[in-house]
């Protein structure tokens, strides 16, 4: 099945006078497969909002191509529009229209039938807030209105700019299980883009994280997670007197292996294996206690991948992020690898 | 179709345009109980003989002055005439004329207005339609505006990508709704007026020539309604914000006019200076036909120039669409988000 969106060589710069021109997006590529729920991640200023902005149609582009649902967009957006539903960063709504007429309103606007407004409204968890003004909505509440409205013409693909801002506990939870529900029963493709790494990872099958305005990494999630963990071992002794040693013989035991004291335990780079660890120890006459697979979580890979880890002291600024691969090398994919 | 019910449905259910609906009948039944209470068919029994009794005294008091050559001296109140050079040298008779009324009647302390509805009527329906058409104005660029300044209008941009047709169904939505309120407010402050006149004033005749000439004129007024609110919406759509929108409004019509008015005083060189005031053109469309006149300095000679509807609406209209042109141009160029 052809990917639902495919972007290639996306370019978009900002100009403005007096002022150096700044390139949003610098050739992004990404692909979104059909049914899935992909996340797109980034840090700020990486250009995941001007790229669903001009994927929407809301912004213009310097270069590349976009296709959704094998349509050139924008050309051919108006075609596909009615299988889209979207909402790009937190909208404001009219502070005194309720929630249903603020529905109503674009339902009219697109033939809507109004039966669908009390629909999206029961599966946003809004029915009770319906009749109440948007003046008085909290942020999460604005935030399921606003996700109502992508909802109301049971789109095929669903674009939602960080659509967990705001809501509580309960409210991500609740938003978690609908957007798979619509994606793995429904058969909605769903492009999410957010910062709750943790929500990203148990939400997504695939993502997508850009740096600098180009694609860093795709693929499944759990694939680039294990693509960047997997390789480090953390080795202790029930002796910790014992590390010395064992540091030597690992060393000279095996090319591209590093061993690393930390505190009382070794950290093992480049091992072949596990067993092979366990078995160089035992020949060398040295008997480890536990030896455990350090396994990354997608915060400590997204940090490493956007070079946006913070060092002791020096906050990260905005916009500072390892520099993306040169337009023409791919980008790092988790199912390829390096390419 | 559907987008254009759904704009049209969106500015009618506006605080804003409630608000301004009050604001306009409230006003309007303002003006018409000011009219209802000022306006008399004619003095009462009561009225007259009272007046009478003021000419009355009046007229004695002329008298008595007249008879008394020291009346000024005699009487504390007048006493400054007696010393005041200019009545000095007066004769006394006429020094009496000069302070008080001679040959009063009563019609000169009787003042009666009566409405009359056939000549006055007519400024206060077109008042009422150019009132109407600047609310219409003003609720256009706060409409759209606001969705700009709201993010609503990338969200509706995401329903609808084709920004003409959003363009268009905007405007006609504004458009509709300045022609259905200035249709109602007219014909409101038609039968308020005209019920006004018939009781307490005069309707005076309403003819086929009167007829002729007023529709033709409030038809004017009401096609300038509708050229204000696209202006409106084009400075909206130009500036994205209400307050923008607002602020060259209000902007032109306090600090531009008064530029045109220092010009107007203080340029020489321009034979017309009045052309280069809106209101000029504005009252050229609206009357059918407007004199501008100038006196030659050296020569002392009158010359005219004669502004027709056309004219007027030419200069007018050609305004509007550039307002209109550009609001579509940057609208279809720039980024919206």
């Amino acid at each position: 099945m052809p990917p639902v969106i495919e972007i290639s060589g996306l370019r978009k710069t900002y100009r403005k006078l007096l002022r150096q021109p700044h390139n949003a997006l610098d050739g992004l590529d990404m692909e979104v497969a059909a049914g899935q729920v992909h996340g797109f991640l980034g840090p700020n200023g990486s250009g995941k909002t001007t790229t669903l902005r001009a994927l929407l149609g809301l912004i213009g582009t310097d270069g590349g191509a976009m296709r959704v649902f094998g349509e050139e967009v924008p050309r051919r957006l108006p075609q596909v529009i009615g299988r889209i539903g979207a909402v790009v960063e937190s909208p404001q709504f009219f502070k005194h229209f309720s929630g249903r007429l603020t529905l109503q309103v674009l339902a009219e606007s697109a033939g809507i039938a109004s039966a669908r407004v009390d629909e999206v409204l029961e599966q946003v968890g809004l029915r009770d807030q319906a009749k109440q003004s948007v003046k008085g909505y909290s942020l999460g509440m604005r935030q399921r209105l606003a996700v109502a409205q992508a909802l109301l013409k049971r789109p095929e693909l669903l674009v939602l700019d960080e659509p967990a801002n705001g809501l509580d506990p309960a409210g991500i939870h609740h938003m978690r299980e609908l957007l798979q529900w619509l994606a793995h029963e429904q058969g909605v493709t769903v492009l999410v883009s957010s910062h709750l790494l943790s929500e990203v990872q148990q939400l997504c099958d695939s993502m997508t994280i850009v740096s600098r305005g180009r694609r860093i990494v795709d693929g499944k999630v759990a694939d680039i997670i294990a693509g960047h963990s997997g390789s480090q071992l953390s080795v202790r002794f029930a002796d910790a007197g014992e590390i010395g040693r064992a540091m030597e013989v690992l060393a000279s035991a095996g090319d591209g292996v590093s061993v690393a004291a930390e505190r009382e335990r070794l950290v093992v780079t480049g091992a072949p294996e596990a067993a092979w660890v366990t078995r160089t120890l035992a020949d060398a006459g040295l008997y480890l206690s536990e030896l455990t697979t350090e396994t990354k979580n997608l915060e400590s890979v997204f940090l490493e991948l956007t070079g946006t880890a913070p060092q002791a002291g020096q906050p990260v600024q905005v916009g500072q992020a390892v520099p993306a691969p040169p337009v023409g090398a791919s980008a790092e994919t988790a199912t390829g690898g390096e390419q | 179709m559907t987008l254009f019910r759904a704009e049209l449905h969106r500015i009618a259910r506006r605080r804003l345009s409630l608000l301004f609906g009050i604001f306009a009948v409230g006003g309007l039944l303002l003006i018409t109980a000011i009219m209802w209470f000022n306006s008399s068919t004619g003095p009462s029994e009561a009225d007259l003989a009272a007046a009478q009794q003021m000419a009355d005294d009046a007229n004695a008091q002329y008298e008595d002055c007249a008879a008394d050559e020291r009346y000024f001296e005699n009487d504390p109140d007048y006493s400054w005439v007696a010393d005041d050079p200019w009545y000095g040298e007066m004769p006394h008779e006429q020094a009496c004329a000069e302070m008080f009324l001679v040959g009063a009647e009563a019609e000169d302390y009787i003042y009666v207005y009566t409405f009359q509805f056939d000549e006055e009527g007519v400024f206060l329906l077109i008042g009422v339609a150019i009132v109407t058409g600047l609310l219409s104005m003003l609720l256009a660029a706060s409409a759209i505006g606001a969705e700009w300044s709201s993010g609503g209008m990338a969200n509706l941009l995401v329903w609808h990508p084709n920004r003409m047709k959003v363009w268009g169904a905007k405007l006609a939505a504004a458009l509709a709704l300045c022609a259905v309120a200035v249709v109602a407010m007219l014909v409101l402050a038609f039968a308020l007026l005209y019920l006004t006149a018939a009781v307490r004033g005069d309707t005076g005749t309403l003819n086929a020539a009167w007829w002729e000439d007023t529709l033709a004129r409030l038809g004017r007024t009401a096609v300038m309604a509708l050229g204000m609110t696209v202006i409106g919406s084009a400075l909206a759509m130009l500036g994205r914000h209400t307050a923008i929108a607002g602020g060259v409004i209000v902007g032109y019509l306090t600090v531009g006019e008064l530029l045109v008015s220092f010009v107007r005083f203080g340029v020489n060189s321009i034979k017309y200076p009045d052309l280069l005031s809106l209101y000029t053109w504005i009252g050229a469309w609206i009357e059918g036909r407007m004199e501008l006149e100038y006196w030659d300095p050296v020569t002392g000679l009158p010359d005219q120039l004669v502004l027709t509807a056309t004219h007027a609406g030419l200069v007018l209209g050609a305004i509007m669409l550039v307002f209109a042109a550009l609001a579509t141009w940057s609208f279809a160029k720039r980024d919206a988000a």
